[in-house]
């Protein structure tokens, strides 16, 4: 790859206007108070972010909701079955990198084995540009699932905010390509640019206010099973799905019909919540049949059983929006604690 | 252009049976003669059904792969999808995608005494498997097959179950746990009853298990008692099913996918995933 380059802050909006002119360009940006993922056009560049978009930009790979098939089966015999596809191609800048490990999971999920095709389709059209994290928010504790604050992996390009210029890392072929458009906004790096970056990092990594001993709480876990704390740390919990619908590695849909008219219907996907109680209903009997269960599967879904299923990677990234978004204060960072204390 | 993973295959009903009290056994056929040649499964494996504009559930094949051409289910009628295939007609057409999970052991348990335990429309995957085994009888020793049910009229598959009795080196043993109509004249009793009934050289005895989890539960409980160890005891595990591609995350238990690792599992394994079974 090549070397380490800089941008100058003011040229950040050319070259991602450059970029939008054959393809969607989405950034972070403040609506109503809340860091959220826009379309640039829409939304205008800031000169600087704070914190991590409230949703991790998941929705862009795999939507809350989708069509996937339609049905028609106006003709009895032979029933037409159309597959959506989607092409759209699309650059995604200010990915903090708990966001960028969250997409590396699913990955994981949906690229090995049966390939979904719908992601893939997604993924494949995505070019994903981190934004490293110079103040991790109150609730965040990547460091400690050791995905960020600063990305090492799992970027096509990475920038760093270095006050009135980002340095700018590109970490794939596509990564390059995208930089190579426009050469000229782009200088190279000198050492202290690079040395103020690393400077940068040290101090973020320093400011986390929530520590996981995630190491401990994993090998604690699988002893927890029978645990009180189960029970006690979702007493409370209203069911909200709140916590899976924000996670960036929650990967879990229902399938559903959508009748239209008498003779078509389509078929949608959408968001499912291990956290509700619907989630594992079947005609006889629900199979995990309280809360304290369903909270346990959370936990153990992604400290567990993805690790052991996947490269041993965990499943979390502590992006921290579990915690932020429960209504009823349920914080997995005080779960884990608990389980790493035992 | 890779396969997309979730597009189901047309196929025809060619013929409907009624099987029992509220269950039909339904032949199929691809309307795609080419997937049909291609179409390969073993027994203990499931398919995703398409009722067109209703939805899509998970359902095992009940016919044996040594019969070439077509498939067999048998569904009961108890929701939305089923009720609606309950109303289809011959020449009609649903969809299929499959098959799926990862099937009965088959090669790794010739040379042994097989034990079927069935309780009502658990007979269904259990048969394939029973089939193929008779198609290859010489590769086992003595088949049993204890089949239970709660009242007579739900008894599936019963000229099978005939002809299966009369084969050489092989039972059947059949119970029910009532008979209202007072017109049944074998065993009164949930089918692990039965088990007292039978000579099992447990050393040799691999037992299959499949029914209504609470049938399941008591029936593992009795082999356990009786000495069969837990990587002798075959069941199949029923989770919520969604995609049937280990991608939605309802069957979800320990590290398993049970549509993909699954549905069928030894009694040793599911001891080691953790969750109630």
């Amino acid at each position: 790859m090549s070397a380490t380059r800089i941008i100058d802050k003011k040229k950040l909006a050319d070259f991602l206007e450059t970029l939008s002119s054959d393809c969607e360009v989405i950034i972070p940006t403040v609506e109503d108070g809340n860091l959220l993922f826009s379309e640039l056009g829409s939304s205008k560049l800031e000169d600087s972010f704070k914190g991590r978009p409230i949703v991790s930009p998941k929705e862009y790979l795999f939507p809350q909701k989708e069509k996937i098939l339609a049905f028609d089966t106006t003709d009895k015999v032979n029933v037409d079955i159309k597959a959506y596809t989607n092409d759209k191609k699309r650059v995604i800048w200010g990915i903090r990198p708990c966001d960028l490990h969250g997409i590396k999971t699913l990955d994981a999920i949906y690229l090995s084995d049966f390939v979904d095709t719908y992601y893939q389709a997604r993924r494949k059209n995505t070019i994903m540009m981190g934004l490293n994290c110079n103040e991790p928010c109150e609730t965040c504790f990547c460091n400690s699932c050791q995905t960020g604050p600063f990305a090492s992996e799992a970027y096509d390009v990475v920038f760093t905010d270095l006050g009135d210029k980002y340095l700018v890392k590109v970490g794939s072929d596509a990564g390059q390509e995208a930089v190579d458009k426009i050469p000229n906004l782009f200088a190279e790096a000198t050492n202290d640019d690079e040395k103020k970056a690393g400077e940068l990092e040290e101090k973020s990594k320093q400011s986390f206010q929530r520590k996981v001993d995630v190491d401990v709480a994993k090998q604690n876990l699988p002893e927890s099973w029978d645990d009180a704390l189960w029970a006690e740390e979702s007493e409370m919990c209203i069911l909200c799905g709140g916590c899976n619908f924000t996670c960036p590695t929650c990967h879990c849909f229902n399938i559903e019909d959508v009748q239209c008219g008498e003779k078509a219907s389509i078929r949608m996907r959408y968001w499912d919540s291990c956290q509700l109680g619907g989630f594992t209903q079947m005609a006889a009997e629900n199979t995990r049949e309280n809360q304290a269960a369903r909270l346990r599967q959370r936990i153990f879904h992604k400290y567990i059983y993805t690790p052991d299923k996947y490269d041993g990677a965990i499943g979390c990234t502590g992006c921290g929006r579990c915690i932020e978004v429960c209504p009823v204060n349920i914080d997995i960072t005080h779960i884990l604690g608990r389980v790493a204390s035992k | 252009m890779i396969e997309n993973i979730y597009v189901p295959h047309l196929m025809t009903i060619t013929k409907i049976r009624d099987e029992a009290e509220n269950v039909k056994t339904f032949t199929l056929e691809f309307k795609d003669s080419q997937i049909g040649k291609n179409f390969d499964y073993k027994p203990g494996q499931f398919g995703e059904v398409t009722l067109f504009n209703i939805g899509e559930a998970p359902i095992s094949i009940t016919s044996s792969p040594a019969n070439k051409g077509y498939l067999e289910l048998s569904v009961a009628n108890v929701g939305k999808v089923t009720s609606a295939l309950h109303q289809k007609n011959e020449g009609d057409v649903i969809g299929f995608r499959g098959p799926y999970g990862n099937g009965f052991p088959f090669e790794e348990v010739s040379g042994k005494n097989i034990l079927f335990v069935a309780g009502g429309i658990g007979l269904a995957p259990l048969r394939s498997l029973i089939n193929q085994m008779f198609a290859e009888r010489n590769k086992f020793g003595k088949i049993s097959i204890l089949y239970g049910c709660r009242i007579p009229n739900l008894l599936c598959f019963q000229n099978e179950l005939d002809n299966w009795a009369k084969l050489e080196n092989s039972e059947v043993l059949l119970t029910v746990d009532a008979c209202p109509e007072n017109d049944w004249k074998g065993n009164i009793g949930v089918v692990g009853s039965l088990l007292p009934n039978i000579d099992i050289d447990l050393e040799n005895t691999v037992a299959f298990v499949c029914g209504p989890p609470v049938m399941i539960h008591f029936v593992i409980l009795d082999l356990l008692k009786m000495g069969f160890s837990g990587d002798n005891i075959i069941t199949t595990m029923e989770r919520r099913m969604e995609c049937g591609l280990g991608k939605c995350g309802h069957c979800n238990i320990g590290e398993k996918y049970v549509c993909k690792d699954g549905p069928v599992f030894s009694y040793q394994q599911l001891k080691e995933l953790g969750e109630n079974i």
